[in-house]
């Protein structure tokens, strides 16, 4: 099953600051929803054992990933490969940095996800509605990290194309 | 008479208290379980497998890899198709999805399930192929391990090619349509598992598995493995539902056998709803291109058929050698076709292997819905009722035997009285009628018809195989010398009721209570070597088999009782279930006063006890038939189908017990109702298995399936000892094609033609707005 996303995030910071932050392993880390355990690998790769719910599918997935910085310091791509309970998910991300002053940053990014095994298949009704909560929280997270205060919840991501 | 009595079946009593005894029942000392590792991937090279965290488990005691059964001559087992093999674990490529790739073995079920989640696979995916279309292009090879570098499996094709295409050429008028027959799965409640248990110290592998043949498991078990098959006892329990899916041999049993010869302790192996779904023997898959020719009178002039199959991975298809796309000659159905050509081409896909025949006799349920789904389209196309035009076109009863322009010759009987009796008690006339108001108004009601004949008990011998045995089957009667009895056959029910229609047969052969004769099936060490129940082939065949060895007791109870009477043997005869002597009415002597005598008082020359074996290889296949109609009413907003009434009539030939029949008819008519409504294995373009468990693969409860209303005709089958045809599969051969039909009718007006199943109400809506929206 493939499935891809997009959207616009505004981020209350300025972009040296969130261009450092997502170069970091060990900061987006944190911002994963339902990371049960983290270990950093390199500078720019970590592995990740998540908790995943899709229906019946339920149980521990382990991920590898790995941040590719461009070096004009205005994009960032990540990969993340694994998968669990006989399911593998690979999906490659992309986000464009552009920033709106010292005070926010704006990030214009896409994903698109290749899902196979059960979690496609008996999940396969509920993955896009997760995967949209997954992303709307690691954003909201980030964005809480950044400001170090509560912000108003992420806006949903755009559709699927 | 016990013969067409409605005797309650006694198997009865142990099922609705609890106390069948199921595979997963067994429980045996020391006894370890398997889960199975499977690929995510439908089509990737396999790079490495890591046991290591697995084996690091607790309670893990093994983990077997395909490059395990590689070292060990292992790692391929034959299909039964018999012109193919099949991996036991993926080796080098996985080659659909959820392909079993490594087996683990542990102390309970959850270890080997939570150890199976620790093996390491690591693949590099493939481009799949999903569709025998794409198949047929060759751009990607499937199977590095042939040496023929194509995905095309076979050709086969059967009839007058060019006579047909030139009757098709000059027919006043033609019909083509491509109808699917999609992918379904036959989902018995229990899945397939196994209990393997290797004795080292006898050297003797005890297995009691799921088995709808267990001496051909026998057979194919020696075969894979090289254990002399005296070495092999297959039992084969309780069966919770086959409808064929428990005929082939399945990766989970050779790994169990495998890993309880390693280990020398009983392993269990018992499939997930998943793994049954994504696995094991689906049916059908048929692509179908249809075409008729006819006058404008209605009377037809050829039929051609051009079917695409989709095999899988591995060409399983349980089908006999010589038949490799079955019965499918069977396509011409009811109809006296003056000519008519047939071909199949199958191909393999990066999807789960199988083309069983699901409760149908070897693609006879593809066959039927291509040629009933054709004469309603020909009879729209003529502006002819669907049931006259059927009745023009009848092979006539005078005809019988009638030879097929396919090649089989059709045992007996009389289309016309069936079809009759359907349209009679259904009401044809007034419900055509009440459409035709209906229609004035706006509203959307449909009659659907479909003449089946079907084909099934296979033998003969010389014709059908299943690994090069001949398709006969055998019966052991013992009667004790208080006239109660033991009767075995080779086949094995899943729910048939031979507990109490072999009892009535024997009973009715000998003048014997049924209740006091038991019948055992489902031991290779205590019953005669036989092929198995599926194809609708226990009656034709084993039927036979108990009717004639029930004789050959009979022969010899009647010199018994020549010795009991002081008569001479040829004055004796067997009237009114006893034996009297000729001309002198009160003398007379009972089976069981003769059983006695066998124990304790042969004549002089003959050998005690009272017993027969006979291997029966039946002539002739039978054709059972019927005529069924279903009656809908379809919500043009929602494309809801409501099943207003649904007749079968079948003629199954002499009937032996009226309430198991009836039960048959049913269950097949519920499961040819899931087909037509609700179920279709799919996958999506990248090669995943949508339809994995009960959620997403329907199956109709008592809330969704209609009332069936049932009758009969008998016209028994001249060959067969008994008179008996077979029915277990006539309603779900002929069932769907009446559904579709009667939704196909009542979208007519509209000028919907066609609707590949499942018709679902997203389906039929969108047809409908499509419609509309071109009016």
């Amino acid at each position: 099953m493939n499935l891809s996303w997009n959207g616009t995030e505004e981020i209350q910071a300025g972009k040296d600051a969130v261009w450092t932050f997502i170069n970091d392993p060990a900061k987006i880390a944190t911002c994963l929803l339902d990371v049960q355990s983290t270990t950093i690998r390199d500078a720019h790769s970590f592995d990740a054992i998540v908790g995943v719910a899709l229906g019946p599918v339920r149980g521990k997935f382990t991920f590898r990933i790995a941040l590719i910085p461009a070096s004009d310091g205005n994009h960032m791509d990540m990969k993340v490969s694994g998968g669990g309970l006989g399911s593998v998910v690979d999906l490659v991300a992309g986000a464009d940095l552009i920033s709106n002053g010292d005070a926010s940053t704006t990030l214009n990014w896409k994903g698109t996800a290749e899902i196979r095994g059960p979690a496609a298949t008996v999940g396969g009704r509920v993955l896009d509605t997760q995967a949209r909560r997954v992303i709307a929280t690691t954003f909201e997270n980030v964005r809480k990290s950044l400001s170090g205060s509560p912000q108003a919840p992420a806006n949903a991501p755009g559709d699927g194309s | 008479m016990v013969i067409g009595q409605a005797m309650k079946r006694k198997e009865d009593p142990r099922f609705i208290r609890g106390r069948g005894r199921y595979l997963d029942d067994i429980v045996l000392p020391n006894m370890l379980y398997l889960a199975l590792v499977h690929s995510p991937y439908p089509h990737a090279r396999i790079k490495s497998i890591d046991k290591s965290k697995a084996m690091a488990l607790s309670g893990v005691k093994a983990v077997i890899t395909g490059e395990d059964l590689d070292a060990a001559k292992l790692e391929w087992l034959p299909t039964f198709h018999g012109f193919d093999k099949q991996m036991v674990l993926a080796l080098g490529k996985a080659l659909y999805q959820y392909q079993e790739v490594a087996g683990v073995v542990a102390t309970t079920r959850e270890v080997a399930h939570d150890g199976a989640e620790l093996v390491e696979v690591e693949y590099e995916p493939l481009d799949p192929v999903v569709s025998p279309f794409q198949s047929k292009e060759d751009k990607i090879i499937l199977r590095d391990d042939r040496e023929t570098k194509t995905n095309h499996i076979y050709h086969w094709e059967v009839g007058d090619k060019e006579k047909t295409a030139s009757a098709l050429e000059r027919s006043a008028v033609r019909i083509q349509e491509r109808i699917l027959s999609p992918r379904c799965h036959p989902a018995p409640l229990e899945p397939c598992g196994m209990v393997a248990d290797m004795n080292k110290a006898t050297g003797r592998l005890t297995v009691y598995m799921t088995s709808q043949a267990p001496h051909v498991h026998r057979t194919a078990f020696s075969l894979v493995t090289g254990i002399p098959e005296d070495k092999i006892h297959v039992i084969s329990p309780d069966v919770g539902g086959g409808f064929g899916n428990k005929v082939p041999v399945y990766p989970g049993y050779v790994v169990a056998a495998v890993a309880s010869v390693i280990i020398g302790v009983p392993v269990k192996w018992v499939e997930t709803r998943t793994e049954n779904l994504t696995t094991t023997g689906f049916a059908r898959d048929y692509h179908m291109d249809v075409e008729i020719g006819a006058t404008k009178e209605g009377k037809v002039t050829a039929l051609k058929v051009s079917t695409t199959a989709d095999h899988g991975a591995f060409d399983a298809a349980a089908d006999p050698r010589k038949y490799p796309a079955g019965m499918f000659g069977i396509v011409t159905g009811s109809y006296d076709f003056p000519t008519a050509f047939a071909e199949v081409d199958a191909y393999f896909t990066n999807k789960a292997p199988g083309g069983i025949a699901y409760r149908c006799s070897f693609r006879v349920t593809e066959a039927s819905f291509a040629i009933e789904r054709g004469m309603d389209i020909l009879a729209r196309k003529l502006a002819i009722d669907p049931a006259e035009l059927r009745r023009r076109n009848f092979v006539r009863k005078e005809q019988f035997p009638y030879p097929s322009p396919l090649g089989f010759v059709y045992d007996s009987g009389d289309y016309e009285t069936t079809m009759r009796k359907a349209l009679d008690k259904i009401g044809y006339d007034a419900l055509r009628k009440e459409q035709a108001d209906k229609r004035a108004k706006g509203e959307l009601m449909g009659i659907g018809v479909s003449s089946f004949t079907e084909i099934v008990g296979a033998g003969p011998g010389k014709h059908f195989d299943i690994l090069g045995i001949k398709m006969f089957d055998s019966a052991e009667i013992r009667i004790h010398p208080t006239g109660s009895g033991i009767v075995r056959a080779g086949t094995r029910h899943q729910g048939q009721g031979h507990e109490t229609t072999w009892a009535q047969i024997v009973a009715e052969e000998l003048g014997l209570d049924p209740q006091e004769l038991l019948v055992e099936e489902g031991d290779t060490d205590t019953a005669p070597y036989g092929l198995g129940t599926y194809a609708s082939r226990s009656t034709p065949v084993a039927g036979g088999a108990l009717a004639l060895a029930a004789r050959k007791i009979r022969e010899k109870a009647q010199k018994i009782a020549a010795h009991l009477l002081e008569a001479s043997e040829a004055d004796v005869e067997w009237k009114d279930y006893k034996f009297s002597v000729k001309g002198v009415p009160g003398k007379s002597v009972t089976m069981k006063d003769v059983a006695f005598a066998a124990y304790t008082n042969p004549p002089p020359d003959t050998e005690p006890g009272l017993e027969a074996t006979y291997y029966y290889d039946p002539p002739n296949l039978t054709f059972p038939n019927g005529t069924y109609i279903a009656v809908v009413d379809v919500d043009s907003e929602t494309g809801a189908v409501k099943v207003r009434r649904f007749l079968a009539v079948d003629d199954c030939g002499v009937v032996i017990n009226p309430m198991i029949v009836e039960g048959q008819v049913h269950g097949g008519l519920t499961e040819g109702f899931a087909m037509a409504f609700m179920q279709e294995i799919q996958y999506d373009n990248d090669g995943n298995h949508l339809n994995t468990n009960f959620t997403d693969y329907l199956v109709p409860t008592a809330l969704e399936t209609p009332h069936w209303e049932t009758d009969s005709t008998v016209t028994p089958s001249p060959h067969h000892p008994i008179g008996a045809k077979g029915v277990g599969e006539s309603p779900n051969v002929g069932s769907p094609q009446a559904f579709v039909n009667a939704v196909m009718d009542a979208l007519a007006p509209l000028g919907i033609t066609h609707i590949d199943m499942p018709l679902t109400r997203e389906k039929i809506w969108r047809a409908i707005r499509d419609a509309k929206a071109q009016q």
